[in-house]
């Protein structure tokens, strides 16, 4: 098993598109760490310069302390499961998984026993016969698992394996492979597109956009410290709310005041706050934290009109706007029954003490941000840009 | 209304019909009346009437006629150095053309694929002059390269006879065939391999497999149905061959370039033997038909 460390790792493609800059991560042994963000933000081709598949432009890319940029994929000791499962598809799933092997040319006893073994973890001994058409998308994933598996890799990786199954499948195969990380105890680079699975499945996640690392850090950090509007607006489901406003000083109070309402900065954010470079301030609630307003509430209320509910059984998420054409969509997370219907008009109150503050010429977190969040290479690669 | 009603009720045989008519009358019909005629002794040459001779053609065929058997071996001889040399050379172009993208790349596929487009007995001609003794360019070349030197001094060969000497003849025929024919397998290569995804490849890499490992362990099992269907065309056309050689040696010199088709031709329109023709004809029929089945089954075995 081994730590990969990826220093300054850039990818230049012909043209001068640059679709990574400046990657610096440190993946620990043993870890689950998931590369998310939107399509085209570069994830799979960090992916793909950590296997081999990309010619790293700069930068220095180790694995188990060793420098691999100029060694060729088959030498890197590592795995990778593809998205659209890559199996050959002259090969019998038992050829699929022994075929990394016998290139290796591994004795064929040792061969059967690592392929019988990782079809039992898997649960794919039934169709070891079978060609991967009649397999399916499923029982193909999992033969796809199993190839990286029986290879006994320092390092697997999976470039977003899981978007091409159906959503139960999907659920399902993520708490598989979570077990697996469990079992084989290994190193795992994981990359999609999709943050409740980076939320559910990564140990530490690493938010990228248009090919720059955003921040790094464990699912409940990122979701509860955003380091800034991008982050805060990718990493939950429903989304964070955005409203746009202007700090103002009233008396000993800090008001964030926008469209229809006006908030009393809470005492914890005062002040991170005061020192805020502009007035203006984009202020993020999440929709657990959209509370209703008691009746004699007067201070904190942002009135808005119900216009869609999702009743989702355990809790529900209101949609509501506060403009008359609907185009706003502000999300509440009940977790009650609530009784309220489309057209209602609500008071809500956010909860003071954990609304997020973000500047809103920079989209830079006001509030001070814990832990390793900022990383060096988003100043370099602001100040190369 | 009414008629509407009769059309919609009928469409299942009148739309058909007009290809029924067709298959019937272009095909059916002139495939019974051949085997009709192979069971007579129909010749224009001694006059009279037609008489039914049951079986006697087939069996002067199988039994009494080498020159059959000559044609047959000579075909398989054809047929077999023209498929190896351009399977290989086709797949082997194909996947050199697709493996790296450059610039006018689809302009040099398109003079690629002129030699296809040529008229056979035009390519026929051209040869013809080429393969020429003394005047023709590829003694020629043989001569200013040294070849011819070596030649002469190791082998004991003066000069290189090509289409007029009965050993080089169908080697030199094939050779032909090869520039004709090699662009259309290649062709329909380049379309299989431009349908294969990558992933399988960059797996393979990353399963440690060398370049040598990916192409013969995946690209050609990959592959295999496609050059299949390729091989499978070009083996019926190969089989049933006829321009190049009617136009270049109309099977000589002697009988040493005569194919089951030209065989059967100089039977029919030389000799106007059209009984004993129409026997020859159902006998290479039932042989191009049986080695195609073949062929096609064995290629089902390939399907991924």
């Amino acid at each position: 098993m081994a730590k990969v460390e990826l220093k300054n790792i850039e990818k230049t493609y012909e043209g001068d598109v640059r679709a990574v800059s400046a990657a610096n991560v440190v993946i620990e042994d043993r870890e689950f760490v998931v590369f998310v963000g939107p399509s085209g933000c570069g994830k799979s081709t960090t992916l793909r310069m950590i296997a081999g598949l990309e010619e790293i432009t700069s930068g220095e890319l180790w694995i188990d302390g060793e420098l691999v940029n100029d060694i060729p994929p088959k030498d890197r000791n590592i795995a990778m499961v593809f998205q659209n499962y890559a199996l050959y598809p002259h090969m019998t799933v038992y050829e699929n998984m022994a075929f990394g092997l016998r290139i290796r040319k591994i004795a064929n006893a040792e061969i059967d026993k690592r392929v019988q073994e990782a079809a039992k973890i898997l649960s794919i001994q039934e169709y070891l016969h079978r060609k991967p058409r009649a397999l399916s998308g499923g029982q193909r994933q999992r033969v796809a698992v199993g190839r990286a598996i029986v290879r006994n890799p320092k390092v697997f990786l999976f470039d977003e394996p899981l978007s091409n199954l159906d959503a139960k499948l999907r659920v399902q195969m993520r708490t598989e492979i979570a077990k697996l990380h469990n079992r084989l105890k290994a190193t795992m680079i994981y990359v999609t597109h999709d943050q409740v699975e980076a939320m559910t499945m990564g140990d530490k996640i690493v938010v990228m956009k248009d090919g720059v690392i955003q921040q790094i850090g464990s699912p409940l950090l990122l979701y509860d410290h955003p380091c800034n509007h991008f982050v805060a607006g990718f990493i939950g489901s429903p989304p964070m709310n955005f409203l746009d406003g202007k700090l103002r000083r009233d008396g000993e109070r800090l008001l964030a005041e926008g469209e229809g309402f006006s908030f009393v900065v809470a005492d914890n954010h005062l002040e991170a706050l005061l020192k805020a470079p502009h007035p203006e301030v984009v202020i993020g609630i999440r929709p657990e934290h959209m509370g209703i307003a008691a009746q004699d509430q007067i201070d904190n209320i942002l009135s808005a009109h119900v216009t869609v509910i999702e009743e989702l059984g355990a809790e529900a998420h209101m949609y509501m706007s506060r403009r008359a054409d609907d185009m706003e969509n502000l999300i509440a997370r009940l977790e009650q029954r609530h009784g309220y219907r489309i057209g209602d008009n609500i008071r809500l109150s956010p909860d003071m003490e954990r609304v997020r503050y973000f500047d809103a010429v920079s989209g830079e977190a006001l509030l001070g941000v814990i832990g390793p969040i900022r990383m060096s290479s988003r100043r370099s690669a602001l100040a190369q840009g | 209304m009414r008629l509407g009603d009769w059309y919609d009720r009928n469409a299942f045989w009148i739309f058909p019909s007009a290809s029924v008519v067709f298959i019937m009358g272009l095909m059916i019909f002139p495939l019974g009346y051949t085997i009709y005629n192979s069971f007579t002794d129909w010749s224009l040459t001694h006059g009279d009437q037609v008489n039914f001779v049951g079986l006697k053609n087939y069996i002067d065929i199988f039994l009494n006629d080498d020159r059959f058997w000559g044609a047959v071996g000579r075909t398989i001889y054809f047929t077999g150095l023209a498929m190896a040399v351009e399977v290989t050379l086709g797949v082997l172009i194909a996947v050199l053309f697709d493996a790296r993208d450059f610039r006018g790349k689809r302009v040099a596929r398109s003079i690629f694929l002129m030699a296809m487009m040529a008229t056979p007995v035009a390519v026929a001609m051209v040869w013809m002059l080429i393969f020429e003794p003394t005047a023709g360019v590829l003694n020629y070349l043989v001569k200013a390269s040294g070849l011819e030197a070596i030649l002469r001094e190791h082998a004991g060969i003066a000069k290189l006879l090509w289409i007029t000497d009965s050993a080089s003849v169908i080697p030199s025929l094939v050779l032909v065939d090869i520039w004709e024919w090699t662009p259309l397998i290649s062709l329909i290569v380049i379309a299989g391999l431009a349908t294969l995804s990558r992933e399988p490849y960059e797996s393979a890499m990353v399963d440690g497999a060398t370049p040598f490992q990916i192409f013969f362990r995946i690209t050609l099992p990959m592959i295999a149905p496609t050059i299949g269907v390729a091989a499978l065309l070009r083996l019926v056309d190969c089989l049933k061959t006829f321009d190049i050689i009617y136009v270049m040696t109309m099977g000589g010199p002697g009988y040493s370039s005569e194919t089951l088709n030209i065989y059967t031709y100089q039977m029919s329109f030389q000799y106007f033997n059209f009984g004993y023709a129409s026997a020859l004809l159902v006998v290479f029929f039932v042989f191009v038909l049986g080695v195609s089945l073949l062929v096609a089954h064995f290629r089902r075995g390939l399907e991924l």
